[in-house]
């Protein structure tokens, strides 16, 4: 009989797990306090001395917790003498890894919205605390995952879901922002044009936009005929989105009812963690956390990025997650075909791939769509990123399918 | 609804003086039907609809993948209940894929595609072939620039070129009676692969619509469980399950035979399978043609178009069973698994009146709990123990009922016996005798005949063809326009962008840069609109 796992390998993999954990709790607060040291006006953020301070001292704990949470994974890797991905708790565990590293490279660093990192943070965190409900020892894996196609498929699957989770954080917030946008704009009496983007219809630059469009096409018949072919759909300009003349960007944090941003993570996340753990104490606290992480969302509704940058930011994400979902489900046909010969068997798990797929679709359309683009779109786009929790979380705990034998 | 369809009768309403709604006829109604298919909102619907009877499906057990857990729903053993299972049934929610309106769907889908497409790759095709369009009030567009350059306009307008040809801009070169200023033109433009790879992407669905027809109409797909030593054939009836396609025959299996030699089991210390391997030995017309040949998971065996793969495993001791002299049951006993690493089955001894059959659970390393209960020690056989309960009556075993099952009602058990591997031992007072000489294993393979595999590896690889370029590549233009002045030319450049406008904005930005070196110019002045300042 083969051995298990190194244990020292093993207990290393799980200090480092904690290690990062911790970091990053540490640097969610961190991103979220830096928020409050950062002072809003007119659109402007400008962050004091000692927000910059925080700023950075959250960084590099995050990147701490980075450095940390790689070296989890892969002594994980070295105890089993496997890749590390192959159960339900290392593949949340890598899955949060990418999410915090795609978080700090692309948002904050490339294109400088740090402010959305608590969220990330905050996702990702969640992430790992379901993670360490489910945790197994780095046991072996069943012959059917011993293939060199886990590396190929399960790998651009996590790579894809850790893109759609930034991607949501970015939907769900564009919502909030884009509802306080509006109602600043309809309280403050300017005229509300029902434009897809709450700030680009309440603006003047929306025109630049269109007279742009009509320039490109000049001189020829047709650019693109497609059904809305021809709009500029992932615009991350900032002259279409000058302040919507409010009076304090604090307005738009009052115009927002409380309570709904507290009752409706909890009412979400608590009933699941109670179905799927049974522990009410559990379920209790993870409510409590969503209902916090929830009325932050309300409370930094100023400091985030204008509404039409994160709808553009959610769209750019989607659209960089797809192609690398497709490629995964089309590698896990290949690899059912080999490995079990059949290509498609409509099996929960390769259901569940399909209808989430499906839906980031039906988002991509919607946004090249008129009358879907923006808020609409963004729905689905919450709804795509909730049937890939779906599709991970509650098949594989609670549906039995071929897939099943990957276990918890 | 305020064009009069030609087919309307015109006269009728007006004289009784009652306006009727007005009713579209035939052509009216189809002209609708395919206009609200050709919308895109109308296929966001359609995905819409896709995806929830995925959903349906993922959570409702369907019966071609797990037949026995929709008869225990059907049953009421499990799931909602035996109304609602009436209900799900009626909708075919036991077999999503199968059903009507799932075909429904799918053929509204594409047709709906098919009249998005059909126009856009008429565009496409027609203004893949035309050049770059000229350009018009140049210093109007958002980024414009003009640059002094002691160059001729020729020479400046070569200059510009060359930097757009390194950054593979397609381009046309306008002599001064072709432009509405009067000015010599480059026109140039990329990306055309954003709306070309979108169309592939879609067109791509067809050829995957092909394959799939092809894999299901000529392929086959059975499983057969065969113990150690035994051999099957490729024939229909050899297969415990068959799922031929239409269009595969009797005649289309190539009739060898496998038999499987030997199965290799080892296990992790947890009790989880490490590697489980089925030697075998390909017979044609009772030659063997490959020997000692592995079949593993994830590792098939190809043999005249039938793929074998390796499926399932399980324990299957040789029992044998005597009255006196007469052997009336010497068989490999193919077990289920049970509970906590035992395995389960029916030895059906005979259909005789009355009916014997044992059943049987097997321990493959026998141990006792701290209650002094028998229980298996681990997965692996290490101490085989059989234990078997004797049943005797009608028992059912003459109807078709499934092989691990029989008439518990209609018997009686009457006897039971416990034998280690290689023993036997005497029931009913010495009038049966029951031996177990060994203990072997059986193996369950899947065979398949999967035509259309290139057809659906191509589809899937156009999907990702054309998925990269239609999201990631953007579509710009760029013109130039060379004013000749004293000692030189003023070059204009100016473009926009379709998608990406703030990468483009830089793009655009190191353009000008390399031009202004290139052109040796002295003082670049910005078109004023481009100056807007961006906020971050
Ligand atoms: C078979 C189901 C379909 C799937 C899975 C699908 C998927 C997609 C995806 C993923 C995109 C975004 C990538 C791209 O731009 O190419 C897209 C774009 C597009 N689809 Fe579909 N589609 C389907 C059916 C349709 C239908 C029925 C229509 C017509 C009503 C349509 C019209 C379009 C158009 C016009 C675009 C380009 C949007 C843009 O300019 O960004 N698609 N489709």
């Amino acid at each position: 009989m083969a051995e298990l796992y190194d244990p020292q390998f093993g207990a290393a993999s799980n200090a480092l797990f904690n290690t990062a954990l911790g970091a990053y709790l540490l640097a969610m607060v961190g991103y979220f306090f830096r928020m409050a040291f950062t002072k809003v006006a007119e659109g402007q953020t400008t962050a004091t001395r000692a927000g910059r301070r925080i700023g950075v001292a959250s960084t590099v704990i995050a990147s701490v917790g980075v450095l940390a949470h790689t070296a989890s994974i892969v002594t994980r890797g070295l105890a089993a003498e496997r890749v590390p991905w192959a159960n339900m708790y290392e593949y949340s565990s890598a899955l949060s890894l990418l999410a915090v590293a795609i978080g700090l490279v692309v948002l904050q660093r490339r294109l400088g919205l740090g402010h959305l990192m608590g969220f990330v943070l905050a996702l990702a965190t969640t992430t790992m605390a379901i993670a360490l409900m489910l945790y197994t020892d780095p046991g072996p894996i069943v012959p059917s995952l011993q293939s060199y196609w886990i590396r190929i498929h399960v790998t651009s699957a996590m790579v894809a879901s850790a893109i759609f989770m930034v991607a949501f954080a970015a939907t769900a917030l564009y919502l909030v922002k884009d509802t306080a946008e509006r109602r600043v704009a309809e309280r403050s009496g300017q005229g509300f044009t029902g434009s897809t983007v709450g700030a680009a219809s309440v603006t003047p630059g929306a025109e630049v936009a269109a007279g742009e469009g009509a320039a490109l096409a000049e001189g020829e018949a047709g650019a693109a005929p497609g059904a809305g072919g021809d709009q500029p759909d992932d615009r991350l300009d900032g002259d279409a989105v000058e302040g919507a003349g409010y009076a304090s960007p604090l307005e738009q944090r009052r115009v927002l009812t409380a309570w709904p941003f507290g009752v409706v993570p909890a009412a979400v996340v608590g009933p699941f963690t109670l179905v799927v753990y049974q522990a009410p104490v559990a379920a209790a606290v993870s409510a409590f956390v969503a209902a916090a992480i929830g009325l932050l969302s309300r409370w930094s509704v100023p400091h985030l990025p204008d509404a039409k940058t994160l709808d553009t930011l959610a769209y750019r994400t989607i659209a960089f997650g797809f192609p690398i979902w497709t490629f995964a489900i089309i590698a896990g046909a290949v690899w059912a075909e080999e490995a079990w010969g059949r290509f498609w068997g409509w099996d929960p798990k390769e259901t569940g791939s399909f209808f989430t797929w499906v839906l980031y679709a039906a988002y991509l359309h919607a946004r090249s769509t008129s009358g879907w683009r923006g808020r609409r779109a963004a729905w689905i786009g919450v709804v795509s990123f909730a049937a890939l929790m779906v599709t991970y979380y509650v098949v594989n705990l609670f549906v039995v399918g071929l897939h099943s034998y990957a276990g918890v | 609804m305020t064009q009069t369809a030609p087919s309307r009768e015109p006269t009728r309403a007006p004289e009784r003086g009652v306006a009727l709604p007005e009713v579209p006829g035939p052509g009216e109604t189809a002209r609708r039907a395919w206009r609200w298919l050709r919308r895109m909102s109308t296929a966001i619907w359609l995905l819409f609809a896709l995806a929830a009877a995925s959903v349906v499906a993922t959570f409702v057990p369907q019966e071609p993948v797990i037949p026995t857990t929709v008869e225990s729903w059907r049953s009421g053993i499990e799931g909602p209940g035996t109304e609602v299972s009436a209900v799900f049934d009626a909708l075919g929610l036991y077999d999503v894929y199968g059903s009507p309106w799932f075909a429904a769907i799918v053929v509204l889908l594409f047709v709906s595609l098919t009249g998005c497409l059909v126009p856009r790759w008429r565009a496409f095709l027609r203004d893949a072939r035309r050049p770059p369009p000229r350009g018009r009030g140049l210093t109007a567009l958002r980024q414009s620039t003009t640059l002094r350059t002691s160059l001729p306009p020729e020479e400046g307008l070569a200059v510009v070129e060359a930097s757009l040809a390194r950054r593979r801009y397609r381009r046309r070169r306008l002599a001064q009676e072709e432009t509405a200023s009067g000015l010599a033109q480059v026109a140039a433009e990329r990306g055309r692969w954003r709306e070309g790879g979108s169309l592939l992407f879609h067109a791509s669905f067809y050829l995957l619509l092909v394959g799939i027809v092809v894999a299901q109409g000529f392929g086959f797909v059975g499983q057969v469980n065969v113990a150690e030593g035994q051999a099957f054939t490729d024939t229909r009836i050899s297969y415990d399950v068959a799922d031929p396609g239409r269009f595969f025959d009797l005649e289309d299996h190539a009739g060898f035979a496998v038999r499987l030699d030997a199965f290799d089991l080892a296990f992790f210390e947890d009790g989880t399978p490490e590697r489980f391997v089925s030697e075998v030995t390909v017979l044609e017309d009772g030659e063997e043609v490959r020997v000692g040949e592995a079949v593993a998971v994830n590792e098939r065996l190809e043999h005249a178009g039938m793929n074998l793969y390796q499926m399932r495993f399980g324990m299957a001791p040789r029992v044998e069973v005597r009255a006196g002299d007469s052997d009336l049951f010497a068989d490999q006993v193919m077990l289920g698994q049970g509970e906590g690493n035992t395995w389960t089955g029916v030895a059906k001894v005979s259909a005789a009146d009355p009916q014997i059959a044992l059943e049987i659970l097997l321990v493959p390393d026998f141990a006792r709990d701290a209650d002094g209960e028998p229980i298996s020690a681990g997965p692996a056989p290490g101490d085989p123990r059989l234990f078997a309960n004797l049943w005797v009556g009608d028992l059912g075993l003459e109807r078709p009922v499934p092989a691990t099952q029989f008439d518990r009602d209609g018997g009686q058990r009457v006897d039971a016996v416990e034998l280690g591997e290689g023993e036997s031992a005497a029931l009913l007072g010495g009038a049966l005798e029951v031996a177990f000489p060994e203990l072997t294993m059986w193996s369950g393979f899947q065979v398949a005949h999967q035509p259309g595999r290139a057809i659906l590896l191509a589809a899937g690889v156009l999907v990702l063809v054309g998925l990269v370029p239609s999201l990631y590549a953007y579509r710009r233009r760029i013109w130039a326009e060379a004013r000749p002045v004293e000692g030189g030319s003023e070059v204009t450049v100016a473009g926009v962008a379709l998608q990406r406008v703030e990468a483009f904005d830089d793009a655009y930005a190191e353009l000008v840069e390399e031009l202004a070196d290139a052109l040796d110019a002295q003082h670049p002045t910005s078109g004023e609109p481009g100056e807007e300042e961006r906020q971050g």
